[in-house]
């Protein structure tokens, strides 16, 4: 069982421990322990056949885990699935909706399983997904990214606290990425939370305050999204003897590692704080410098460093 | 789908009434007088209500059990019933809401479609000079015609939880209704099989669902009379048949043993699709 959180917390949204899928002999998720915070939009990364879409079915009660422990607003989720889901909006794998409805009455059918969806929620969510023009046509005639938009207006639709959606900007148009990632920030910014997968690193970047790395079904990172780029920062340094500079900064106890970059420049991982440092050494070891600059970390390199770290250790 | 079944049922009710019925009557009165009896007991009423109910049985539980399976793994191939499980509605819940829609769907056309085809005898006994008359021999009261009805709806229920059990342990559509219709066509021939083999085949033949719908189709008979049917399986004389309220609760325990797998499937077993 879940320890219970501290009582002057607020408790945390979803939180999974040890949590484990195997399917015969193939572990889709191992030890999963996600903590995620209301308020927050969380990003939940991984490459594909990670075991991201099996971690978001368990913790909605479509899988059962072969081990390990779910809470959902700090209530256990083996007994108290009803009551948590009733609070959360989901979309998995793909937005679920039946093609020979109209998409005002594939909403009207998911407001009564929800109740108290009353015509006037329906037109609002239709708006707020940019749905109002075809709401009276039936989504067999639609894109993905308009299936995508109807399956979000689904999760939507009960005003939930949670929403859960596995990569909701699958088939969006760049200016639906940017109108979904708008939305989020506005929902978290209301202190709701939005636990999104997506492949879009890019994206996450700029949707995410925290985000979780997983492979091969263990989590290898989380962590805020700014302190994960932090964790990367590192220097561009061009200078007149290469393989010297190599020597003396790799002498030096706070630079990370150094490698060879593209056309001869340096990688050097090391503190933004120390470009001074940088000049200064190389500088006493008679190396001049002919650019010096600090790498802007993305979400991509970091997770592409991670996962491929990861296979490296593999 | 629906929609489809439900215009075979109609095509089914006019062939049982008008073509095995008034029109075989009207042209082997001279001729046959076995083949003009049979008819004449497809298309006058009451009679006609136990051979529409025979016919109805039969092919209805291939209209339930499509109809079953299909929308059932249906839900599965939309990816609906995920959305419905993750607003928190309970698994048991679900599935005991849609057996209980299939089966006001199911009623609903059937009836119809029983419905008319009383009309139709009604119109072709009266076409035929007969009287409308509950008093012919069996003297079939009102409730009599409600149980006849009722015991053609009990020997459907288990085909269609069968479908609905094949659909949620396939999770496809395709064979659940593959599965089905193979089980409507081949437990006939099966039953057919083990007809004299003795010991376990004919305790299997005793309690197959086949044999026992034949019983309470046997006790539908208002009269001992002989009808066409449009049922791919032989009349049972009333009087040979074994007791019908053992075989109402042998279909009763069919349904049971069906249903239960199914709500424990649904219940325990991830969901994929």
């Amino acid at each position: 069982m879940l320890a219970p959180m501290e009582s002057s917390a607020p408790p945390s949204v979803i939180r999974t421990e040890g949590l484990s899928k195997r399917f015969g002999r193939l572990t889709a998720v191992s030890s999963l322990d996600l903590d995620v915070r209301p308020g927050r939009v969380f990003g939940f990364l991984g490459p594909n056949g990670a075991g991201k879409t099996t971690a978001i079915a368990m913790i909605l009660g479509l899988l059962f885990p072969t081990s390990g422990n779910i809470q959902l607003f700090g209530m256990d989720a083996r007994t108290n699935l009803k009551a948590a889901l009733r609070r959360v909006g989901a979309i998995v794998e793909n937005p679920a909706v039946y093609p020979h409805l109209t998409a005002r009455d594939n909403l009207r059918v998911w407001g009564a399983l929800s109740g108290g969806t009353t015509p006037a929620r329906i037109d609002e969510v239709l708006e707020l997904v940019g749905l109002r023009e075809r709401a009276k046509d039936k989504p067999r005639t639609y894109s993905l990214g308009m299936k995508q938009r109807l399956g979000l207006g689904a999760a939507l639709l009960h005003d939930p606290e949670l929403l859960i959606l596995d990569e909701p900007t699958n088939g969006l148009d760049p200016a639906g990425i940017r109108e979904f990632r708008e939305l989020f920030r506005a929902f978290a910014r209301r202190g709701k939370t939005v636990f999104v997968s997506s492949h879009l690193l890019g994206e996450v970047q700029l949707m995410c305050d925290e985000v979780a790395i997983v492979k091969q079904g263990r989590l290898i990172a989380q962590g805020e999204v700014g302190e994960l780029l932090r964790r990367r920062e590192a220097f561009i340094v061009r200078t007149t003897d290469p393989a010297q500079a190599v020597s003396v900064l790799g002498s030096l106890d706070w630079v990370r590692s150094v490698s060879e970059g593209e056309q001869g420049s340096l990688l050097v991982e090391a503190p933004a704080e120390r470009a001074a440092g940088i000049s200064q050494a190389l500088g006493e070891g008679g190396i001049w410098i002919s650019e010096l600059r600090q790498e802007e970390g993305s979400l991509e390199d970091f997770f592409l460093e991670v996962t491929g770290r990861e296979d490296g250790a593999g | 789908m629906p929609y489809g079944l439900f215009a075979f049922a109609v095509v089914g009710v006019l062939i049982i009434t008008l073509v095995g019925g008034y029109i075989e009557w009207d042209q082997s009165s001279d001729t046959d007088p076995y083949a003009s009896a049979s008819a004449y007991h497809a298309f006058v009423f009451p009679y006609s209500v136990a051979a529409l109910v025979d016919s109805g049985q039969y092919w209805g539980s291939m209209f339930v059990g499509i109809l079953a399976a299909s929308v059932v793994a249906t839900e599965y191939r939309w990816g609906t019933v995920r959305q419905v499980l993750i607003r928190g509605q309970r698994r048991t819940d679900y599935l005991a809401i849609k057996i209980l829609a299939i089966s006001i769907v199911s009623c609903a056309m059937l009836l119809t479609a029983l419905a008319l085809g009383l009309v139709i005898s009604l119109y072709t006994t009266n076409l035929a000079g007969e009287p409308i008359t509950l008093d012919v021999p069996g003297e079939p009261s009102v409730p009599e015609l409600g149980l006849i009805v009722a015991r053609g709806a009990w020997g459907i229920i288990p085909y269609g939880m069968l479908a609905v059990m094949l659909a949620v342990v396939s999770r496809s559509s395709v064979t659940a209704v593959t599965g089905i219709i193979l089980f409507l066509f081949g437990e006939s021939v099966v039953i057919a099989l083990l007809d004299g083999l003795g010991g376990i085949g004919s305790l299997l033949q005793d309690i197959s669902i086949g044999e026992n719908v034949k019983v309470l189709i046997a006790a539908n008979k208002i009269g001992f009379s002989e009808y066409n049917s449009m049922s791919l399986r032989a009349q049972l004389s009333p009087g040979d048949a074994p007791d019908a309220n053992v075989a109402a609760l042998i279909l009763a325990a069919h349904t049971a043993v069906y249903a239960g797998v199914a709500f424990f499937f649904f219940g325990r077993r991830d969901v994929t699709g």
